[in-house]
């Protein structure tokens, strides 16, 4: 990084940039020019890079179809919200239990909890399958949610480390002012790991309101669909013509990408400490 | 005083223990036992001891398809992007006005969920119609048929995988932001130009980050499902199926759940040794402040 940049190299910069946003960003103008097509258009399938026409009623059409989009919208808040809840709650608890207190069989389980990180989702995919099988949870979110109760290694690998940086003089403070554990972790360690807290609430946010295939393999029914999978009933549900509504399915897209903007901008002070102590601490 | 603290120990991981051993631990056992026999679903299973694995590795052509095309697709988007979001992450990073609208520019289509963009790369990639085609038919070039193809069809979910390069831009930029700047300054003393500040100061502090970034990249490339599901469905003629894809098939289409637990216990073991040669060979290349500390 030189201090001192000189003009020709300024330039190549900023060209280069706005060059690279306006080859990014095309798509996306692209899908709102599909998303205000009329159907003719749609049907035809003659869509133009900058919108020609300006059917905003699309976006309330959307919310009048056969299937239900709100209704879509409503269990991925359901979903979003009791997952985040879940991560939250288990996550904080054990990364103190595994950052501050002593007790036998610490280390080993602490290595089992990082191995785990590295085991793919699909190899306990069907046993998972089958247990919520029996316990009658399929159709239901309950085997999207649930699992979140009991934390996610990642999770309480970064909160650990958080934990750690925090010095132990404020516990043993806390332990003289005759503060329990329990009033330890939820009076001293809790508040202090907020943005920690608010990282987490964000990447779990993320991760399951994209989720596509939890919901592909446990939600038979169009009405209990979060909305990602709504989305993909809607993309293969053919209307007469048989070719799938684009304008609606990118009105869709549209309502499914806005809450991860908007969390993104919001977001982002959070995410970016979080991005480096994640980087940098995963491998010490 | 210590008893009560292992107890507080115990009750403060418990909900780890548990969803260990009820999501992770038993359906793990469970799932190396289904991999043994053959399951509909509906009848009870039948045991057939490595009677799956021996298809999987000797008949099982498509399996062999599935792997190559996870390798081909997985190792390429991931080289590519790493590199990518590097160059984008040192041009961000330089200290000029208007770097962090740029950097929001670019981070947008990151935030894009893949049901969303997979959606949208459908209509992008169109043969004739789609955007991508009319873009190159303006300089001439007769563009590839992208989905429908078995040569293209890969290159296609690359392309839309590079889309979101500004997810890890994201990262390497804050990795940047904390090397200390008195590195740069000593290093512009003894006459380094910025491509040698690049190569000797800004690379060896990121690997870390890089190094964390392969390591997750590479077990999520393994793990590819939804793009194509969505996309290509695995065609044409399985050019573009992966190994989730084909696993998702044969357990949730073709109700072959013993079959598919034996496909997902060699993704395990997949996984396993490339994170295994990830981790070794790290002390090769990555670089830790801490070292020299000590």
């Amino acid at each position: 990084m030189n201090l001192n940049i000189r003009l020709p190299e300024k330039i190549t910069t900023y060209a280069i940039l706005t060059a690279l946003s306006a080859l990014l960003g095309t798509p996306l103008l692209y899908v709102f020019s599909i998303a205000l097509a009329s159907d003719q258009t749609t049907y035809l399938a003659k869509f133009t890079l900058l919108p020609q026409e300006f059917h905003f009623e699309n976006f309330i059409r959307i919310f009048q179809m056969d299937l239900n989009f709100a209704r879509f919208f409503l269990n991925s808040l359901t979903l979003v919200f009791f997952a985040i809840i879940g991560q939250l709650v288990s996550s904080s608890m054990v990364a103190y239990g595994f950052a501050r207190l002593r007790a036998p069989g610490k280390n080993i389980l602490f290595m089992i909890l990082l191995s785990t990180m590295m085991i793919p989702g699909e190899v306990t995919m069907i046993p998972s399958f089958m247990l919520f099988r029996y316990l009658g949870w399929i159709n239901t979110l309950l085997p999207l949610i649930v699992p979140n109760f009991f934390t996610n290694a990642f999770n309480v690998f970064l909160l650990r480390q958080f934990i750690a940086r925090i010095p132990t003089e404020l516990d043993e403070a806390a332990q003289i002012d005759g503060l329990g554990y329990f009033g330890i972790y939820y009076r001293i360690i809790l508040p202090m790991i907020r943005p920690a807290l608010i990282a987490i609430a964000i990447n779990t946010f993320t991760w399951n309101w994209g989720w596509f295939m939890g919901p592909l393999i446990y939600i038979n029914d169009f009405d209990k669909a979060p909305l990602a999978l709504g989305l993909q009933i809607l993309s293969a549900t053919s209307s007469s013509a048989q070719v799938p509504p684009w304008n609606l399915v990118m009105v869709g897209s549209l309502l499914l990408t806005l809450p991860m903007l908007v969390t993104y901008f919001f977001g982002q002070k959070y995410m970016d400490e979080f991005g480096v102590i994640g980087g940098s601490a995963a491998i010490k | 005083m210590k008893k009560r603290e292992a107890l507080w120990f115990y009750i403060m991981v418990s909900p780890w223990i548990f969803g260990f051993l009820v999501f992770t631990l038993g359906p793990m056992v469970y799932s190396a036992y289904l991999s043994l026999t053959e399951w509909d679903l509906f009848n009870a299973p039948k045991f057939v001891g490595l009677q799956n694995y021996i298809d999987l590795f000797t008949k099982d052509r498509i399996f062999w398809k599935t792997v190559g095309n996870t390798f081909y697709y997985g190792l390429t988007s991931m080289v590519l992007g790493m590199i990518c979001a590097l160059l984008i992450a040192n041009l961000l990073n330089k200290p000029l006005p208007g770097m962090r609208v740029y950097r929001t520019l670019l981070y947008i289509p990151a935030t894009v969920p893949v049901v969303a963009s997979s959606l949208l790369f459908i209509r992008l990639l169109a043969p004739d119609a789609g955007l991508v085609n009319q873009f190159l038919a303006l300089f001439g070039i007769d563009g590839p048929p992208w989905l429908l193809s078995t040569v293209w069809v890969k290159p296609a979910l690359i392309l839309m995988s590079l889309w979101g390069v500004g997810g890890g831009v994201t990262l390497l930029v804050a990795g940047m932001k904390g090397i200390p700047m008195e590195f740069y300054e000593a290093a512009a003393i003894d006459g380094a130009n910025s491509r040698q500040q690049f190569w000797y100061i800004t690379l060896p502090m990121l690997s870390p980050v890089i190094f964390f970034n392969l390591v997750m990249g590479l077990i999520g490339s393994l793990q590819t499902f939804t793009e194509v599901y969505i996309v290509t469905g695995g065609g044409p003629n399985n050019a573009s199926k992966m190994i989730v894809p084909y696993l998702f098939d044969n357990a949730f289409r073709w109700y072959k759940m013993g079959y598919a637990s034996a496909i997902a216990w060699v993704l395990f073991f997949i996984a396993l040794i490339f994170t295994t040669l990830v981790f070794r060979s790290s002390s090769l290349w990555v670089y830790y402040e801490s070292e020299v500390k000590k």
